[in-house]
């Protein structure tokens, strides 16, 4: 019609969600937390950017990584960060790291019925300085553990960290018991395999690699210093200590 | 007292929240998430409120995108697949469940606790949906305690799994997804509720939810009966789980049993599917090759006496 | 709907199938026996598609005879299995294909031993010490691992089959209402009064 209205009625899809490929991962240690993800954002074939990050920094015990529908993720962020500084002002601390699992669980399940359609991985410090990972559904059912991978490798990646954190369907020597505690270098390598490995057979996996370590209140940076560009980003000294080091992924 | 002096207080921090809400129109948030109740503030007032998309039939919108099984194309893979089963006896109720989720035929995670733990006196069965069964009987658990600080007295089994039925019916059609029993022990005794997201409440002695649910039935009717003894009635909860895990690719990994008895639950243990295949809790492997090893089903005839020398 | 168990034993091989003929909703006969003795010592309980189930066990009964009266002897199970498995598959292959499900028990009388074959519509062959067909299977065979024993005298047998047709009959919304019951050994093949 002339004034841009429509004769009969129309019928539209609403579909307001898409996937934007890359892949994350956290692994916890006995004393530490290693939070990582690609930085490669695409839709279908096409590479949108080389550099749009998926792990995102909360406080200085906890770390948030975040893989599905882009927007949805950033979004969440947002909200979680909007959330965790109100907190901070009513209570002038940071949350514990259990309490901001649930909460995620709480916000996300609040969109049950229009979910966000992304999965979260939570890394961090327990308030008794262990190393922790959580990891959520689209909807807010989660998990403590004590490695997971999500994204788009996930079923590349997983089974390798189930092989090298939990030793499944290693046959150790005779004698020899499986350390309960990978150190923080033994990780970072992993890590690193981990995604350089993804990289080479899956096309949404690349171009950069963003690497968070969480370490504990009081815990030296034994297995850091020797790393090549880690860079800290804690605010308080007194604390828990986050640091993030970056490494180039293939970026074909 | 603190929420009279700051409804009518000028300066002070949620004051400026209540401005900068009225400026954003943000009604998402409620005065309570603010505060340190960890997300579940609101809940004590009431059922909570959820966003809804801006469609003429908001479920049909979740069922295209969530994980439905005619349509494996859809985004959103909420996690299915399970045995899990609760069973009341004159020890109290066994509690056994998998330990396995499933997106499409990914295993998505191998270490998921089906077992909720209510309260001290309660436990609560994952099925179906596992945000869905995680949040609500989470959410029941805290209507539990109101309830017991209210009428100094712990609820029953019944009015608190009537209590979750009434709540899930509430949702009828909104694409809820749970299958679950509420097992407890209460004045009445032991107790087995079975409730799901359609609305079905039933008490009862067996029950088994879930996609092993038919395999589990098969080992525990032909092995139970009121008067097992404690351990009897634990080691046909644990082989009953096992046969869902051997015969249904959708459940595995682990076992976790529970006991519920007059003080309490008590968690027993995690049983790998494997092991228990291969050495079972105590060295008998429940596998059928295992069990069932050297064994022949040929029946040659007698050897006829042989020759021997004869003087 | 139909449902078939099968289950060795100690020089012994017992075939149950239910007897209820349905259409639609009605049961049009309740005492239908789909068990065929295809040679003196080779029973085979077909279920499935009706109209096909009959007419592939006819056809096959005729050539298991047929291939008797030319070579005095009969095919020993495990052949049986192949040539039925293989008709089934070439069945599959052509413009109509039948769409039945077999539970194959025989007693080899050279080997003095027991076979059983699972067979289904698509030629998949599995030789197995149990078997179910149908809506059953999902209740039996977990029951089976448990409570099968390869050496069961026919008593034990019986009783771990009674197991099976208790649990169809306690947890299947349309479990049908009797069984036939056949036993295949060194002696033949009989009924039992079940």
């Amino acid at each position: 019609m002339p004034d841009g209205s429509y004769a009969h009625p129309q019928q539209r899809q609403f579909n307001p969600y898409t996937e934007n490929g890359g892949t994350i991962l956290a692994i916890a240690g006995a004393d530490f937390t290693v939070i990582a993800g690609d930085t490669r954002q695409s839709e279908g074939y096409s590479i949108q950017t080389r550099y749009a990050p998926k792990v995102f920094r909360l406080t200085d015990r906890a770390v948030l990584a975040v893989n599905g529908f882009a927007a949805d993720g950033n979004m969440f962020v947002k909200k979680v960060k909007q959330r965790l500084e109100w907190y901070r002002h009513a209570h002038a601390k940071d949350m514990p790291l259990r309490a901001i699992a649930r909460l995620i669980q709480t916000m996300l399940y609040a969109q049950r019925f229009f979910p966000y359609y992304v999965y979260n991985i939570l890394g961090g410090i327990e308030e008794d300085g262990s190393g922790a990972v959580y990891s959520f559904d689209p909807v807010g059912s989660y998990e403590r553990e004590a490695c997971r991978a999500a994204g788009a490798a996930q079923s590349l990646v997983q089974p390798f960290l189930d092989n090298q954190i939990y030793f499944k369907n290693q046959q150790l020597p005779p004698g020899q018991t499986r350390p309960l505690h990978l150190s923080l270098s033994d990780v970072l390598s992993i890590v690193i395999d981990s995604f350089t490995s993804a990289t080479e057979r899956h096309i949404e996996v690349g171009d950069g690699l963003e690497i968070y370590v969480v370490l504990a209140k009081g815990r030296g940076p034994q297995g850091l210093e020797a790393v090549r560009g880690a860079q800290e980003l804690t605010t308080n000294a007194e604390g828990d200590r986050v640091f993030i080091v970056r490494r180039e992924l293939k970026k074909d | 007292m603190n929420s009279f002096v700051s409804r009518f207080a000028s300066t002070g921090h949620d004051v400026e929240l209540r401005k900068a809400r009225e400026a954003f129109g943000d009604e998402d948030e409620s005065l309570e998430m603010w505060g340190s109740q960890a997300g579940f503030g609101p809940l004590s007032k009431g059922v909570p409120s959820f966003s809804v998309p801006a469609v003429p039939d908001p479920s049909a919108f979740l069922r295209l995108h969530t994980d439905d099984h005619a349509d494996p194309s859809c985004r959103i893979k909420i996690k299915h697949g399970t045995t899990t089963l609760a069973f009341r006896f004159r020890g109290g109720v066994i509690v056994a469940v998998d330990s396995r989720a499933t997106a499409g035929s990914y295993i998505a995670s191998g270490t998921v606790k089906k077992v909720i733990e209510i309260n001290p006196y309660l436990l609560g069965t994952m099925a179906g949906g596992a945000a869905d069964c995680q949040y609500w009987e989470t959410y029941l658990g805290i209507q539990c305690r109101l309830h017991e600080l209210r009428n100094r007295e712990r609820i029953s089994v019944s009015a608190a799994s009537k209590y979750l039925s009434n709540l899930v019916y509430s949702y009828k059609g909104m694409g809820l997804s749970m299958g679950t029993m509420i097992c407890g022990w209460d004045k009445t005794g032991p107790a087995v509720f079975y409730v799901d997201s359609d609305g079905t409440r039933l008490k009862g002695d067996v029950f088994s939810v879930g996609s092993g649910s038919t395999f589990a039935y098969g080992v525990l009717d032909q092995g139970y009966h009121w008067d097992l003894t404690d351990e009897e009635a634990q080691e046909l909860g644990r082989r009953s789980i096992y046969a869902a895990g051997h015969r249904d690719a959708y459940s595995g990994n682990t076992i976790n049993l529970y006991h519920v008895k007059e003080d309490g639950w008590k968690f027993i243990g995690n049983y790998d599917v494997s092991e228990m295949h291969y050495e079972g809790p105590a060295g008998v492997g429940y596998g059928y090759e295992i069990r069932t090893a050297g064994k022949s089903s040929a029946n040659p005839p007698p050897e006829p006496e042989s020759q021997t020398a004869q003087t | 709907m139909d449902i078939s168990f099968a289950l060795t034993g100690k020089g012994y091989v017992i075939v149950a199938a239910d007897t209820t003929a349905a259409h639609s909703i009605i049961k049009v006969k309740l005492d239908e026996d789909k068990i065929k003795t295809l040679s003196p010592h080779l029973l085979m309980a077909y279920t499935g598609e009706p109209g096909d189930t009959v007419q592939f066990a006819e056809y096959i009964e005729r050539n298991i005879r047929l291939y008797q009266i030319r070579n005095i002897y009969a095919l020993r199970p495990p052949s049986a299995a192949s040539w039925i498995r293989r008709s089934l598959a070439d069945s599959l292959r052509s413009r109509k294909p039948y769409s039945v499900n077999l539970l194959l028990g025989g007693y080899d009388t050279s080997t003095h031993t027991p076979h059983l074959y699972w067979i289904d519509y698509l030629g998949t062959l599995a030789s197995v010490p149990f078997a179910a067909h149908g809506y059953g299977s999902y209740f039996a065979l977990s029951l089976l691992d448990r409570y099968h024993d390869p050496e069961a005298s026919l008593e034990e047998g019986l009783a771990t089959l009674r197991r099976c047709i208790d649990e169809v009959s306690k947890r299947l919304i349309v479990s049908p209402g009797k069984y036939k019951v056949k036993v295949v050994d060194k002696d033949g093949v009989r009924e039992l009064d079940f």
